[in-house]
């Protein structure tokens, strides 16, 4: 294939020519695989009470425990372990086979789980070949983002590297609306009943037509030119492992990829898609189909922004977009969330604002609420004191006492509980009547249960949300050519998926957990944004002294 | 161009049709636990949230 990226002078942006179908056909093939990675995604989320009804229920509390933390350990320890493995195989046997047996993994991954008996069948077996399957999808997904991103960095004509690549940044947005296709349509199709008992299989089952579709493409195309070249100059890497991350000079590279880009960018994309959901549905009490409209809209206006970030990251650089994106969010994101309460739910704004709530506790008895496995159990008055007022959205202040803790709204005092000791029956019993106070106090203060939709703004809402969806854009479009340009061919498929993974997996997958915990630490329900605020501005500050602009970078220079 | 807009337009308005006709579904992305309630004890301690 005569590839674009050798007709191309570096430093010379390419002509505004079309792009050919090869270009394409290269484009298409590479975002099919983040497609049925975002797809794979939503499917865990939207049928996880499902599939745990399904695999886990049966289960004892300890198992659960113990699979919980095997499910955690899929997302965040698998993942990246997974982008060395095919980044080493990627850089070592080619791009073009290390992609097909990514995508063959992930899919078939995807499609057992479809065809897989439950608990009541098999037993303790469903559950343990279910979290090996989510074992093996996480190996794979490890290795694709990084795959797709260098595939098609390096089909793409020099000066156009943004353009090409911002293309796959959109799959997240595809990802979901397919996977609200394929659920919702089922779900309608089957009836609920049906879904819950067989329907829910369906969506796992379709991804046999995308793994058929994402092979059949990927078999009929060229190795990337690159590779090729080195390949026949026997130029390739024997170490990928070694020489990305056992020398200095290369290591100092992924360290500044991780920390001064892709930190930064995965807190605001997590805050700009789901924080904003959880602060929805959570704090402002907008019902979960109202709230999923809201986003959905924002994405829809937002997603063609991934283009446009990366076409200008051809022309001014990819570093000014993603650091003004960190910035912009850094500085912008508590107006924004305030904003966001006062066009949703005046009413909560406006009970914040008017009734003063206080947690008189014993600081030794309240712990930082962290529980991203849901397993933890927190048992001391103060920790219940706190997690149900969180659960009401109600900005509190914290006052050192001794004895049980107490929650004093206005002039009211209510004494909390501790559930240490109890039985769950006996436990459940006070949690209900105590619940029950707290909130018909807080609703005499005018706190509301629900956000009242005749009262919300809905155009300020749209738009809020939809600036939040551009901040990802800015730090998301532009970020797979940066990391691509910063590495050389013989090591790029292992060196940029590390770091793209621990940031996107770490960073960005312990922001709910984290942001929920500090809320539920200090009581106030904005402080939740400290983690994405402090974050995106480490990563603009290293960003600006550390990172270098790699726009005009010859990414055969090193070859 | 305009076939890849008038595209994502079309898929869009599908899934935001579905959405719109008032589906709850969880949008937030994979979970990184297990969503299953715990089996029936009688001595534990429950989570109390």
């Amino acid at each position: 294939m005569a590839t674009a990226a050798a007709k191309a002078t570096p430093g010379i942006p390419a002509k505004a020519t079309p792009m050919t179908s090869e270009e394409r056909k290269v484009i298409f093939a590479s975002s099919l695989g983040t497609v049925f990675e975002w797809y794979d995604f939503y499917l865990y989320g939207t049928l996880a009470v499902i599939i745990g009804k399904q695999f886990f229920s049966n289960l004892d509390p300890a198992s659960q425990v113990i699979f919980s933390l095997l499910a955690f350990a899929a997302g965040f320890i698998v993942r990246p372990f997974g982008a060395l493995v095919f980044g080493r195989l990627g850089d070592m046997i080619g791009r073009k086979y290390t992609f097909l047996v990514t995508i063959l993994i992930m899919g078939m991954s995807t499609f057992i789980v479809g065809i897989l008996p439950g608990y009541a069948s098999i037993g303790v077996a469903a559950p343990v070949i279910l979290i090996g399957l989510r074992m093996l999808q996480g190996l794979a997904l490890g290795g694709e983002y990084g795959g797709a991103a260098t595939y098609v960095a390096e089909h793409a004509p020099h000066g156009k590297r943004g353009a090409f690549t911002s293309w796959i940044q959109t799959t997240a947005t595809l990802g979901l609306f397919l996977s609200l296709i394929v659920i919702l349509g089922t779900r309608t199709v089957v009836g609920e009943e049906v879904f819950a008992d067989w329907g829910w299989r369906v969506p796992f089952l379709v991804s046999i037509i995308l793994l058929g579709i994402s092979v059949w493409i990927r078999l009929s195309m060229n190795e990337s030119p690159a590779f090729k070249k080195m390949k026949e100059e026997g130029k390739t890497s024997k170490a990928p492992l070694t020489e990305s991350f056992g020398q200095w000079r290369n290591l100092k590279i992924v360290i500044l990829a991780l920390v001064g880009l892709t930190m930064g960018q995965a807190v605001v994309w997590y805050t700009g898609q789901f924080y904003a959901l959880f602060f929805l549905t959570g704090p402002l009490k907008v019902d979960g189909a109202t709230a999923n409209v809201f986003i959905a809209i924002a994405l829809l206006i937002g997603t063609p922004f991934f283009i446009v970030f990366g076409v200008l990251s051809d022309k001014i650089g990819r570093k000014p977009i993603i650091m003004a994106g960190c910035l912009l969010a850094a500085l912008t994101y508590f107006p924004l969330f305030r904003a966001l309460t006062q066009a949703t739910n005046p009413d909560l704004a406006k009970a914040q604002a008017t009734a003063q709530v206080s947690v008189l506790a014993d600081p030794n008895e309240c712990s930082f609420q962290f529980n991203p496995t849901g397993t933890a159990k927190f048992t001391s008055s103060c920790d219940i004191a706190k997690q149900v007022l969180a659960a009401n959205s109600v900005s509190y202040g914290n006052v050192a006492a001794s004895g049980p803790a107490k929650i004093k709204i206005g002039d009211k005092e209510i004494d909390a509980y501790t559930s240490q000791g109890l039985t769950a029956d006996e436990a459940k019993a006070k949690d209900a009547a105590f619940k029950k106070t707290v909130v018909d106090a807080l609703r005499a203060q005018g706190y509301p249960a629900k956000a009242d939709p005749a009262k919300m703004n809905k155009l300020v809402i749209i738009a809020i949300l939809t600036l939040l969806v551009i901040y990802v854009t800015m730090v998301y479009g532009p970020i797979a050519a940066m990391l691509v340009e910063m590495f050389p061919t013989r090591i790029r498929y292992t060196s940029m998926s590390l770091p793209y993974h621990i940031g996107n997996g770490w960073f960005g997958g312990l922001l709910p957990a984290t942001g929920l915990a500090i809320v539920a630490q200090t009581g106030n329900m904005y402080n939740g944004l400290w983690y994405p605020v402090i974050f995106a501005l480490i990563t603009f500050v290293v960003g600006m002294l550390f990172v270098k602009e790699t726009k005009d970078v010859d990414i055969y220079a090193k070859d | 161009m305009w076939k890849l807009a008038a595209g994502f337009i079309a898929f869009a308005a599908v899934a935001m049709w579905l959405l719109a006709a008032g589906s709850d579904v969880d949008i937030s992305g994979e979970k990184h636990g297990i969503e299953a309630p715990p089996a029936p004890v009688s001595t534990a301690a429950s989570n109390p949230s």
